[in-house]
This record gives C-alpha cells, structure tokens and sequence, in this order.
C-alpha cells in the first residue's frame, strides 16, 4: 500500500509531500523524503513495551503499572519538571500543560536549547515573519544565517528557495542570491552566492555594521569586522536593499552564540532597517518538527511560550531561572517527566547529572540515552507515523500529521491523559 | 582553542537511536584545522582530549579545511556536552558554541555513549 501526502515528522519543515509504502504493517520505502526523513520512517529500534530500572537490571512491566506509579510520581512531587515536547503533537503538548498546571509544575520544551533566544528577541522588537509559500514565491535574495540547511533542513533549498521555481521568480537558481553567513565552510556555504565567513562570535558585530550601512551611517564602518572585508559588507548591504523581496532565515549560530538574543536582536533590527528600502522578513530554522507547535500551543493556554512555572497556582515565565537547563543544574527539581525528547544527550553534563539523583519517567518511543537516567520508560507511538496529530511548521502554519499504520502502541495524548485522570482521582496536587 | 558545535546529517541520520555505534562515532569526532592538527603532531584518526574547567572527553581527530584554525567543530552530542558549561548568563540556553577549550593529544579511548551516561549516575540499556 502506497500512503500519499503524507508530512515528515523530522524537522520543521514538515515536508507535505512524501509517499510512503508500507506492508505488514511496517514502512518499506519513502519517496520524496530527504536522508532524515526516511531513516525516521525506516528506523526500527523501538522499545517493545514499559520497563522499570531496578537494582538487577531492566524489568518489563504492564502499562497499567507504569501509568499508575507515573501519576504517583508527579503527584508526591514538590516541584517536577515536565520537560520536552518537540517530537510530539499539538494535542498531546496540550494535555501536557494541563498535567503541569495541575501538578503546580514547571514545563518547558527543547525550544530552551535552541531558539529560546530568537523568542527572547522576538518579545523584545517583533518578529517581521511571513510563510514559506511567500519565500518561495517572492524572494529573490535570501539570507542563511549561522545554520546549515543542507544538512538540518535538506529539502529547505529545494522546496522553498534555491532550488525551487516560484511564482515571481521563473528561474530561481539563476535570480535568486544566496547569502551564507558561518563561521564554518559547510555545504550550504558551497551553493551561495555570497559567503560570509565570520570570525567566532563576531556575528552582533557584523549585524551591527550592516545596520550601518543600509542606514547610511557606512562611514563608520572599519575596514574589516570580525574577518569580514568593509567592502563585502557594503556589496552584501547593496544586494539587499536593492532585492524585490529578501528573506532572512537563521540558526543557533545564532541563538547559541555569545550575545543570544542580543544577536537575533540585531538581525531583525537589519530586517526592519532593510524594510525601509524594500520588503524583507525574517524566519527563525527551528529545527525538531513541531518545537514550534509547542510555543503557540503553550502562549496559547498560559499566555507564555515555554518555561512555565506553575508552583505559584498562576502561570510564571523567567527563562534563565525557569528553564530546564537552569532549573537541572540548581538542583532544583525532584522528578522529571520526559516527552519526546532526550535531554541527556543534549544537555551539559552539570544539567543531566541532576537526573541520576531523581525519579525520571520517560515517554519515547525509542531507547535513547535519557533511558539511562529513567526510572519508568513507556514506549509511545510516533507522532506522524503511527499517531495522528497538529504539528506547526517553522513559519507557524499548522499542518495535519497522518497515521499511516498502527503498530498498537498508545499514543502521548491517551497516556498523559491517563495520568492526568490518576492525578484527579488522587484529589489533585 | 574555541568549540563549537552543531548538527550534521550522519548525527541527524541516528538521532533517533542513539545507542547505535553510528550515533556513538558521529558525536565524538572533533574537526580540526589541519594546521592545528600538525601542530600538536597528530594525524586524523588520531584522539585528543577537550578540557574544560573540571570536565574533559576525548574524541577522535578528524582533518577539515571548513574550521578556521584555532577552533574545532564537533557533533552536537554527549561527548561535546560533556564539557559545555551549564550556565546559561539568564537566557535559558548554555553556550554550546564558541566556548575555550583546551585541546591535546591523548592515548585513552573514545568512550561509549553509554560510559558517559555512567560516569554521570545512569544506567546503560542493553536490552
Ligand atoms: S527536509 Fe525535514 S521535513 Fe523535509 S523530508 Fe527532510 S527531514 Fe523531513
């Protein structure tokens, strides 16, 4: 059986295009998908059902029994932190603010870790966005900032810029400019027109000089900025003024890089300087497929996008004190609940030793290195693959995620809900 | 020497399952100018060990002429995030690029991922 249109669960440009195959209830082929989409579709390491650490080793256990000591977990709790979301949809990230409310926990998603500051930023100057429809259709000059999309997003060249023919823009390899910017020669600075290779951390800088220049203020420019010639600046400041339509996309060279949200600041500081001249729009990469969903589904609910702390019975938002890397490395937490994401390979190590110390129940379809710290992992089905559901794609627009076999797991929403349902027959937190 | 870390296609291509050897090689490969390479006199294949403050972990050698000398590029991963900083200066996120590390030559192995999550309390899966 051959499943058509169907959205790739892998990151946020949640591909609407691919065709998979399946037999016997397993995935065979994927058309149209890129290396990272069909290996999440081909991938088969899932855990078989619920396991429990205990002294000996690794025990299995009935899903009744996981669900059941879950909910006792958060429920003896002071303060848990129910952290992840990304790899999951809309519903089941709903299901998990209102599990953090009633607990008077702290939720927060991966979006800490990677373009936390963009929405810092954002809060601070607006965010000039628009679709990706838009870019593809418009933009003639498009700006890849401290990301790799070859390599995170490799279907973003070829379905919305590049490589891809757009409304407006007949022939877009040969009008559309391409402007790279890294500290790094990657395989997107391969295909650019224009390279920007920066010096480490010389990003606020350069933002900053180009801000003079389009401003009329070049003058003041020196010779050379953070390895950047005075003279490429200017050419690269020319080209974007003088675009139809440019289009500004950045990654966590970005948000992880010295200055944070002062750098992103910066850029849409350029954004709106440019859209003086001209039409410009800024779109940050984000990266797992539906990071994005959680920060509209939790502002939506609590008014904040991520790192909630619900311990005062209202809704309390400080990224910095609030946010699970701040919040593991102060010790401050005494359970963990983890969804869809693998804060142990991703945090520094200061932050995860602090999940060896506490109970950790993980919601994952697959072992990963979080199952190491786990108490309680049960397997779930994949968003997209086995589970339907809402995913945001990285310009905002919601999409549908289709079920294209059941392999008889539960998804995230009926166990959170399970939980939840414990928790209220308890008599709440 | 400054570190940086980022995502690749071979590290995106196991995320999903990270106890693969793949995943294991992948995020504990460290690029290097080959000018800093023949400075420590060490070849690609080669292990070093990145220290930081208290933490260290030791990574492979790999030779790129895409990293400016004086810095190493290496797979956003465990073995990286051994030695990243947790501090996060209030914005939520640590610096888990440009970060001043100090790099040298080194005989010991490459740990496993699963070493890793042992040496900071957790338990291998091996089931
Ligand atoms: S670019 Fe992203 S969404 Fe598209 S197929 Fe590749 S991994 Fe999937």
């Amino acid at each position: 059986m051959i499943v058509r249109d169907v959205i790739c669960p892998f990151c946020a440009c949640l591909c609407d295009d691919l065709d998979v195959h399946v037999e016997e209830g397993r995935v065979t082929g994927v058309d149209n998908a890129c290396d990272l989409g069909s290996h999440k579709f081909m991938t088969d390491h899932r855990m078989e059902g619920p396991v429990r650490r205990t002294a000996s080793g690794w025990q299995d256990i009935p899903l009744e029994e996981a669900i059941r000591e879950t909910a006792e977990l958060l429920q003896a709790a002071e303060r848990p932190l129910l952290y992840g979301w990304s790899g999951t949809c809309g519903e089941a990230q709903s299901a998990g603010v209102h599990l953090a409310e009633r607990v008077g926990g702290i939720i927060d998603a991966t979006t800490s870790v990677c373009h936390g500051p963009s929405i810092l930023a954002i809060q601070e100057v607006g965010h000039p966005g628009c679709t990706l429809g838009q870019v593809k259709n418009r933009a003639d000059v498009v700006v890849y900032w401290g990301c790799n999309p070859q390599h995170a997003h490799p279907r973003h060249l070829s379905r919305y810029t590049t490589y891809t023919d757009g409304f407006f823009v007949k022939n877009a390899f040969k009008e559309r400019r391409l402007i790279l910017a890294d500290i790094r020669g990657t395989d997107s600075t391969n295909v650019a027109d224009e390279v920007v290779r920066l010096q480490p951390g010389g990003d606020y800088a350069v933002l900053g000089a180009l801000r003079a220049i389009v401003r009329g203020k070049g003058d003041v420019v020196p010779p050379e900025v953070a390895g950047v010639s005075r003279e490429q600046l200017f050419r690269i400041a020319d080209l974007c003024k003088k675009a139809r339509y440019g289009a500004f996309f950045f990654g966590m060279g970005l948000t992880q890089t010295a200055g944070k949200y002062k750098n992103i600041r910066n850029a849409i500081e350029l954004v709106d300087e440019l859209n003086r001249h001209t039409k410009w729009t800024l779109t940050p990469m984000r990266g797992h497929f539906n990071v994005y969903g959680f920060n509209e589904v939790c502002t939506w609910m609590t008014g904040y996008p991520y790192a909630v702390d619900f311990s005062r019975g209202m809704a309390f938002y400080n990224p910095g004190e609030t946010t699970a890397v701040d919040i593991l490395a102060r010790k401050e937490c005494d359970m963990c609940l983890v969804v869809a994401s693998d804060p142990a390979a991703h945090f520094p190590a200061e932050a995860v030793e602090h999940l060896a110390s506490i109970p950790v129940v993980q919601l994952d379809p697959f072992p990963n290195l979080t199952t190491a710290f786990a108490r309680i992992q049960i397997p779930v089905a994949v968003s997209g693959i086995d589970a339907e559901g809402t995913a945001y794609r990285m310009d905002g627009v919601p999409l549908r995620l289709r079920k294209v076999l059941d392999r008889g797991y539960p998804d995230d929403v009926t166990i959170l809900s399970e939980i939840a349902r414990r928790i209220g027959e308890g008599g709440g937190a | 020497m400054i570190l940086n870390t980022g995502r690749t296609i071979p590290q995106g291509n196991s995320v999903e399952f990270k106890p693969s050897p793949e995943y294991g090689a992948e995020t504990s490969r460290a690029f290097l100018a080959p000018l800093d390479l023949m400075d420590m006199g060490i070849e690609a294949g080669d292990r070093v060990r990145i220290r930081c403050g208290s933490r260290s972990a030791v990574l492979t050698a790999s030779a790129s002429d895409d990293v400016l000398p004086g810095s190493l590029f290496v797979p956003y991963g465990p073995h990286a995030n051994h030695v990243v900083p947790a501090a996060t200066h209030g914005t939520g996120m640590p610096d888990f690029k440009g970060i001043a590390v100090e790099v040298e030559p080194t005989s010991d192995p490459v740990r496993s991922v699963w070493d890793l999550m042992e040496d900071l309390g957790g338990k291998r899966y091996d089931r």
